[in-house]
């Protein structure tokens, strides 16, 4: 009986904790949400409020005259899906060729890809980058914004491990069939990598989705910009004095990430545990 | 054969209708993207050769950065309007064309006709590097409704510092648990009105005449003139008086006083017609004023800032000369008058004001015409002609950080001058 | 033969990426740390290790240095102290443990710079709802973005939300892999339950934790960029300037090639010294599942 008491006043207690716990962390972005679609009298109240009165969607095309939100939404689109591909590509191709083949160089070549394992060479090497990409001529384009992202360490790694999951009765039997490695590669290893590529396609689509300071640096004229960029415009913009239309920008950029983990949530965890570096 | 000179012919025609295709480059964002694009397509009306891309690119600070990138990539606009501080680092560089030696092989082209306060600024050793284009100085705005509601008199702003303490107290409003939910004023954390209050009690910047007789080696501003306006400052924040931005933080400022928040607002002219619709929105009376002066001094004057228009060198004359129309069309009275009407910014030709004063436009817009007294009543000397760094935003830079330390307490208004000319002179002996 | 340069041809993409935007940055970054470069980069001369001494011996940079550290430093603390104890409560088998999760988890999906957005708008001084329950609840009635140490307190603040949700994640997929024996073997040895979360859990864990050090560490020195320059913008002064904001100043703001690209170098050698760390300590210690 006395042990019955105690655990339900524990779960009560877990339940209050969880509960203000979730409701602080998702407060933020549900707050964003109702001042999106208030009115400035709401937004500009005070007391501020707290519970959303009707529908007001001014903002949000208000959003889209003080900046071309729509084709921002579009660039950030194409430099997310663009990179996403291309490090899948690059990934699973080295991935494969660490995991699968014994060759000369190996080691050291592993050595030198890995230790760019942590670095976010758009920030950390922004001002060489930079210049690099200038004499390319890629300034203002979808090159500089993309190129430079087309491969990283940590998805080499994330299939290399995957890949050597993958037990070698395949690989011979493959061989005895007479597939070629590319063959085997195309027609039996990546199938067999569904869940952990899409795994990674999320996160490498979130990661380039919400890329800030290098297509800001990049992108010099507004059609070429993206989506996080066009936040900071929008509340530094000259004629914009009302937080309604900020977060409506706010929201826009926010939304695309949000539902995609919504959706596919118990796969992004499980991938994002996964590309944890395992020693 | 024939067909040979036929198929010269044709290309011939061709490359004489192609249009001379020209980019122009600005940093006025908002509703003014729309100004200027209309703006260009009657330039490109009345020139159906010349096809200009206008292009919004972002800040002051981010159209430089970006400027030159693209001429390192061998890709220089045509067209760039950058700020007034930028004009130096500009002159040093080696990629313009000075707008001078178009002028002097131009006869359609009249400087005589600007104002000499404007011209006066982007002059530099006598010749005229950029075109002066969107011109402004500060101005104080006040809520006119407001001061009658505290018992002000609102047609009488404060002009000098204690009465805009005095008037500051009185606008503060507390609830009823003394929390401060009204205050006097704001101004955005700027260098800016650093420089402007040197120059309103008709002090340099810089040695060397403001920079205008050899190039400046060291900021002179450490003294009593930079001293009243920091004490100010500081007086006014510590006493809850005023509320500070960002850095550079426009929108903030404004925004502080379009919700009614706070009373007074010194911000530029430029934002004359935005506040004018705001404040009729908000339901409440604007009133403009010159800028309040530390007691019983004698008004010098205010310094232009904004922007110009600079001509980046190209390997095709066509283009430059396609530039130089479109300059010049930006800059006759007709645009002029439009530009001035929508924003705020000065017309910038003594033209364009006399065919405004004769419409009687400044008679049905009094703030408009407060900004452009403030101006025309400046004294004119190497003090407010402005200064001319080539380290000038770094300079700004130590004094906006030097201010932010005050404010924050870390220092005193006398330490603060202290660090931002330390800082500001090491950065005019690294310029390079 | 072909099978011989097969793998080759299937890392030259990668290598390709790596080499041109990595390593040639890194050492276009060490080459022109050596001189000093005028604006439009037409004018360039020698200077030595001269950029290295003014950044070493510049205030300025200096203070970039420590605020680095100390904001880490809060930041990756507490967000791996909070983000435990969250994971833990997570871990419970209660109703609607789900949809908690998927609402902690949320913030994982958006951006440092809509952090900062949300951040900036619940603190701002006018209408901000944070910046209002503050002066209710504890009295504090400041301009939280503008005033020090408000400033600090709100980029950690809106990194602290931000980085929680990663690491949250990773605590609670390692809660899960701990075997029930362990746990029931020491709840039958009568360990009380505050204390068998910190001295079995907690070092069980430990893999984890010393992962999650690294990237939020990483997280909170570099991405942060993005949290600073929609909040504070640096200020006040330089109270909120971190190194790679300071960098971004320098580089793109006052065009000083020269000293950036030392900062650059200094950059690269902090990652790459974290980067051995991992790999020296991490490669022996780090065991989980």
């Amino acid at each position: 009986m006395r042990k019955s008491t105690k655990r339900i006043i524990k779960t009560i207690v877990f339940e209050i904790l969880l509960i203000t716990s979730s409701l602080l962390m998702f407060a933020p972005i549900l707050l964003a949400i109702i001042m999106s679609i208030q009115p400035p009298e709401f937004v500009f109240s005070y007391p501020p409020r707290f519970l959303p009165r009707g529908l007001f969607l001014q903002n949000y095309l208000e959003a889209f005259k003080i900046v071309p939100f729509a084709r921002m939404i579009f660039n950030s689109a194409l430099i997310s899906i663009f990179i996403t591909l291309g490090k899948l590509v690059t990934g699973s191709l080295s991935g494969y060729a660490y995991a699968n083949f014994v060759f000369r160089g190996s080691k050291i070549s592993f050595y030198v890809l890995f230790a760019t394992l942590f670095i976010p060479a758009e920030i950390v090497l922004i001002v060489p980058l930079f210049r690099i990409v200038s004499r390319f001529g890629w300034t203002n384009t979808y090159w500089a914004m993309t190129v430079p992202f087309l491969a990283s360490a940590t998805n080499t790694f994330l299939m290399q491990q995957h890949f050597k999951t993958i037990p070698k009765d395949f690989e011979d039997a493959a061989k005895i069939d007479g597939a070629t490695p590319m063959q085997y590669f195309t027609k039996i290893l990546l199938p067999l990598s569904r869940p952990i590529i899409a795994g990674a396609a999320i996160i490498n689509f979130t990661y380039a989705w919400n890329m800030y300071l290098w297509p800001m640096i990049v992108a010099m004229e507004d059609r070429m910009k993206t989506v996080q960029v066009a936040i900071n415009m929008i509340m530094n913009a000259e004629s914009s004095n009302n937080w309604g239309i900020i977060m409506a920008a706010t929201v826009v950029a926010l939304l695309p990430t949000l539902i995609l983990f919504f959706a596919l949530q118990d796969l992004f965890v499980k991938s994002l545990v996964g590309s944890g570096v395992k020693g | 054969m024939r067909r040979f000179w036929l198929i010269v012919l044709v290309v011939l025609t061709v490359v004489s209708f192609a249009k001379v295709k020209i980019q122009f480059w600005h940093a006025m964002g908002g509703w003014r993207i729309e100004v200027i694009q209309n703006m260009v397509n009657d330039f490109m009306k009345l020139n159906p050769d010349i096809e200009v891309e206008v292009q919004y690119v972002g800040s002051y600070e981010e159209i430089l950065a970006k400027l030159i990138a693209a001429v390192q990539a061998g890709t220089p606009p045509h067209v760039v309007q950058l700020n007034e501080i930028s004009t130096q680092k500009m002159i040093d560089s080696g990629v313009i064309v000075p707008v001078q030696d178009l002028i002097d092989k131009d006869p359609t082209f009249d400087v005589g006709l600007f104002l000499p306060q404007v011209l006066n600024y982007y002059r530099v050793g006598g010749k005229l590097y950029s075109m002066p284009w969107n011109t402004s100085t500060p101005l104080l705005y006040y809520n006119k409704t407001m001061f009658k509601e505290v018992g002000l008199d609102p047609n009488n702003p404060p002009t000098t510092f204690s009465e805009l303490i005095e008037a500051c107290r009185k606008l503060v409003k507390k609830d009823e648990k003394g929390n401060i939910v009204r205050t006097g004023i704001t101004w955005p954390l700027y260098a800016w009105f650093f420089e402007q209050y040197m120059a309103l009690q008709n002090q340099p910047l810089v040695d060397n005449n403001n920079g205008r007789t050899a190039k400046a080696t060291k900021v002179v501003f450490n003294n009593q003139a930079a001293l009243n306006f920091l004490n100010l400052w500081n007086t006014l924040t510590k006493e809850g008086l005023m509320i500070n931005t960002r850095r550079a933080d426009w929108t903030a400022a404004r925004q502080l006083f379009i919700s009614q928040t706070v009373g007074m607002l010194i911000s530029s002219t430029s934002d004359v017609a935005l506040l004018m619709n705001e404040s009729k929105k908000q339901g409440f009376e604007l009133g403009t004023a010159f800028l309040p002066l530390p007691d019983c001094t004698q008004r010098g004057g205010v310094v232009v800032g904004g922007g110009s228009l600079w001509i980046l060198k190209q390997k095709n004359q066509a283009e430059v000369d396609a530039a130089w129309k479109l300059v010049k069309y930006l800059a006759e009275p007709g645009p002029q008058i439009v530009w001035h009407q929508a924003t705020g910014y000065y017309p910038i030709r003594i033209d364009a004001i006399q065919k405004l004063l004769v419409q009687g436009y400044y008679q049905e817009n009094p703030h408009h015409l407060t900004a452009i007294l403030q101006l025309l009543t400046s004294v004119q000397n190497y003090n407010t002609q402005g200064a001319i760094i080539g380290a000038f935003p770094e300079v700004r830079n130590a004094i906006e950080t030097a201010v932010e330390k005050m404010l924050t307490g870390a220092l005193t208004p006398k330490q603060a001058l202290d660090e931002a000319e330390r800082n500001a002179n090491k950065a005019i002996k690294e310029y390079f | 033969m072909r099978r011989k340069i097969f793998p080759y041809l299937l890392l030259i993409p990668t290598y390709l990426v790596i080499v041109f935007f990595i390593y040639a940055p890194a050492f276009d970054a060490l080459y022109n740390s050596f001189f000093r470069v005028s604006v439009f980069g037409r004018r360039k001369i020698f200077v030595g290790f001269q950029n290295y001494l003014s950044l070493f011996t510049d205030k300025d940079y200096l203070y970039a240095v420590n605020f680095t550290l100390v904001y880490t430093g809060v930041t990756v603390v507490v967000s791996i102290f909070l983000s435990f104890f969250l994971a833990l409560l997570l871990d419970q088998k209660v109703p609607g443990s789900r949809i908690y999760r998927t609402l902690i988890f949320a913030p994982y999906a958006v951006s440092h710079a809509v952090a900062g957005a949300l951040w900036g708008f619940l603190l701002n001084p006018v209408v901000g709802h944070v910046n209002y329950l503050m002066r209710i609840f504890f009295g504090i009635q400041t301009h939280w973005l503008t005033t020090t140490p408000y400033a600090a307190y709100s980029l950690i603040f809106a990194s602290v939300w931000k980085t929680l949700p990663f690491n949250i994640i990773f605590y609670l997929a390692a809660l899960q892999s701990i075997p029930t024996e362990v746990l029931e073997a020491s709840i039958i040895d009568g360990a009380s339950s505050w204390k068998r979360v910190w001295k079995i859990i907690f070092p069980l864990v430990s893999p984890i934790t010393f992962y999650l050090v690294i990237m939020s560490i990483i997280s909170a020195t570099f991405q942060s960029f993005a949290i600073i320059d929609v909040m504070t913008k640096g200020g006040p002064g330089i109270y909120t300037t971190n190194l790679v904001y300071k960098l971004f100043l320098d580089g793109f703001r006052f065009q000083k090639i020269g000293l950036a690209s030392a900062q650059n170098v200094i950059l690269f050698i902090v990652m790459m010294v974290i980067t051995i760390i991992y790999f020296s300590y991490g490669q022996r210690r780090v065991h989980y599942q």
